[in-house]
């Protein structure tokens, strides 16, 4: 201590003027460990939720789905809306064209209603990289993951479907992620099987979200430009909002947080103000032999800093373990709280918890160095 | 120690008011004379008593001769130097220059050990003073109580580090208000063998305010403050 007295000697007279009253300065700095806890716990809760629900939505923001406007008389698409489409998405992604029905699957172990799907493409739509699935659909049926499990069926075996009988080729794997198309329950037949030659929707599985963004408004202007043919959906836009959500919530929670830190500030404030206060006689000493005002100010400063240094380390560390908890305790997933950018929360909350100190310091500061020591010493 | 004044600044005395008065405004229009036309002046290695009943000016003088406060006309002229115009930096400056104090309530922190304490007014100056301020303590006899902080330090061992504390920057005057104030008499007049010693030695001008008659025994001169004027004795 002597040694860093005389390198430091602001720092040493902080310190020693903190451990005269360590309860109010435990209380002052507790404040602060409060202030950025809630920062990094809701920061950092905010920022993992974001990302693990636009992992989970992300594969939504990829599809585009046009089908038949509700108010025109078409009740498909023809070969040229197809084509349409295919220029649209041209170099932008895959384009699938779909036809759709309900109807009854019958196999050895029972029955159950399925969404029915004719399209030659399958792994496009539902493969999801996986090798299971053909590329071409030209004979057969492929099942949604709940449809095998319902009826017990295995790539082999044999399904009725409206009275047409089709041997399984595959089983779809099980979808995680939220999809506009259901796969899990679905039946995939090669489309010839239906008597329509229209197709009810054409799926466009773009590149990326941008790119999805960009053939649905280019579907948009080649047909809907006279009259509303096609309605095009996309997720992106719902994506966009969700994003918005997410970004709004965070804000919110973060100033939730914000003001329990400026709490924190005031009462560093009360604290400085009632320090400096009670010992104005020493200061007034401390400037009679010549200690300079600048001098003076540092010191309390460097004191109303360290709460919030001590407070804030406390604080974001606290914040971290309490949010990595709460994910290996729930379904949040572990790695979208150990991202290496959330490194920015508990960094920044410790950073505004000092600045927050700092600046609660610094108006009892300036007045007592700045107290004309006559008055100091008169007491 | 100056032995040798060759200089003519060194032949100025080192603290002098001349022709100082400080007005204060009693608030309600009228206007309070705590200094009326004083010239003082103190000398290396003298001691100079001032007395006077309360509110005659004597505080009012020390705070002026110890650039603490600045008088409504006149000058004060440290080492020849007259210190108008100084900023609040210099001012403070010249205070640790060249100026000690020792307070009736002696004003040690009470953090800080004996050693520290004597150390204080050096603590933001580049070197290191613990050499100069453990001799300090040694000679006041305090060399076995550097490590103590003042609450185990008895009335007269807090003035003795005060003492130490005013003479660590080697002043050329030691300013101190009613230093035995609160010591009995016993204490005070070691106090006062202390100051007049270490003065001696160290051939620093003394200007004690008191209220206490023991104060003007070891005092080489005696000045008595009536009303703000400076009586002829």
């Amino acid at each position: 201590m002597a040694e860093n007295g005389r390198r430091f000697p602001a720092l040493s007279l902080a310190t020693r003027n903190l451990s005269r009253q360590r309860l109010r300065a435990g209380l002052a700095a507790l404040g602060i460990v409060i202030g950025v806890f809630a920062v990094v716990t809701l920061g950092l809760l905010g920022n993992a939720l974001s990302v693990a629900a636009t992992e989970e939505l992300g594969g939504l923001g990829d599809q585009v789905i046009v089908s038949p406007a509700e108010g025109s008389d078409a009740e498909s698409l023809d070969a040229r809306d197809l084509a349409a489409v295919q220029r649209a998405a041209d170099g932008r992604g895959t384009v699938v064209p779909l036809k759709t029905t309900g109807g009854t699957v019958r196999a050895s172990g029972g029955r159950t209603v399925a969404q029915v799907y004719g399209t030659d493409s399958p792994q496009a739509l539902f493969g999801n990289g996986s090798g299971i699935v053909p590329a071409f659909h030209r004979q057969g049926a492929i099942v949604g993951a709940d449809v095998a499990e319902d009826l017990s069926l295995r790539p082999g075996s044999t399904i009725t479907v409206e009275g047409n009988e089709y041997r399984v080729v595959s089983v779809l794997p099980e979808v995680q992620s939220i999809s506009p198309l259901q796969p899990d329950s679905a039946v995939v037949l090669p489309p010839d099987e239906f008597a329509t030659s229209g197709y009810s929707q054409v799926v466009v599985r773009a590149d990326s979200a941008a790119d999805a963004r960009a053939v649905a408004d280019e579907v948009d202007r080649r047909l809907n430009a006279r009259q509303e043919r096609v309605s095009v959906f996309s997720l992106t836009s719902v994506l966009d909002r969700i994003a918005e959500f997410f970004d709004l919530l965070n804000g919110f929670l973060l100033a939730v947080a914000g003001v329990s830190l400026v709490v924190a500030g005031v009462s560093i404030f009360n604290v400085m103000l009632m320090t400096v206060s009670e010992r104005r006689g020493e200061i007034g000493v401390l400037r009679a032999v010549g200690i300079h005002r600048k001098q003076v100010l540092r010191t309390l400063l460097v004191e109303a800093t360290l709460l919030g240094v001590v407070g804030g380390a406390v604080g974001a560390v606290l914040g971290v373990v309490a949010v990595v908890v709460t994910a290996t305790q729930t379904e949040l997933p572990l790695w979208a709280v150990l991202l290496p950018g959330n490194a920015l929360v508990p960094l920044g909350a410790f950073a505004f918890g000092v600045l927050v100190a700092l600046v609660g310091g610094l108006y009892p500061a300036y007045r007592a160095a700045w107290e004309p020591p006559v008055e100091a010493l008169r007491g | 120690m100056r032995t040798v004044q060759t200089s003519p600044v060194e032949l100025a005395p080192p603290l002098r008011l001349v022709d100082v008065s400080k007005r204060y405004d009693s608030g309600a229009g009228g206007e309070v004379v705590a200094l009326s036309h004083v010239d003082f002046a103190v000398a290396y290695g003298e001691m100079v008593a001032v007395i006077g009943p309360s509110g005659s000016g004597k505080s009012t003088m020390l705070n002026i001769l110890g650039l603490l406060d600045e008088p409504t006309s006149g000058r004060v002229e440290l080492r020849g130097q007259p210190t108008v115009g100084l900023t609040e930096k210099q001012r403070t400056d010249a205070r640790r220059e060249s100026l000690g104090f020792v307070f009736q309530d002696f004003h040690l922190l009470p953090t800080l050990t004996a050693l520290e304490n004597v150390r204080l007014p050096t603590a933001f100056l580049p070197g290191d003073a613990t050499d100069r301020a453990r001799d300090l303590l040694e000679r006041v006899g305090l060399g076995d109580r550097l490590d103590h902080t003042p609450d185990e330090l008895s009335g007269g061992q807090k003035q003795r580090v005060a003492i130490a504390r005013a003479l660590v920057n080697e002043p050329d005057v030691l300013l101190a208000d009613e230093p035995t104030g609160n010591l009995d008499r016993e204490t005070g007049t070691s106090i006062l063998e202390e100051i007049r010693r270490i003065t001696d030695e160290e051939d620093v001008g003394v200007v004690a305010v008191t209220h206490d008659d023991l104060v003007t025994d070891y005092a080489d001169r005696t000045v008595e403050l009536v009303d703000g004027v400076i009586q002829d004795g």
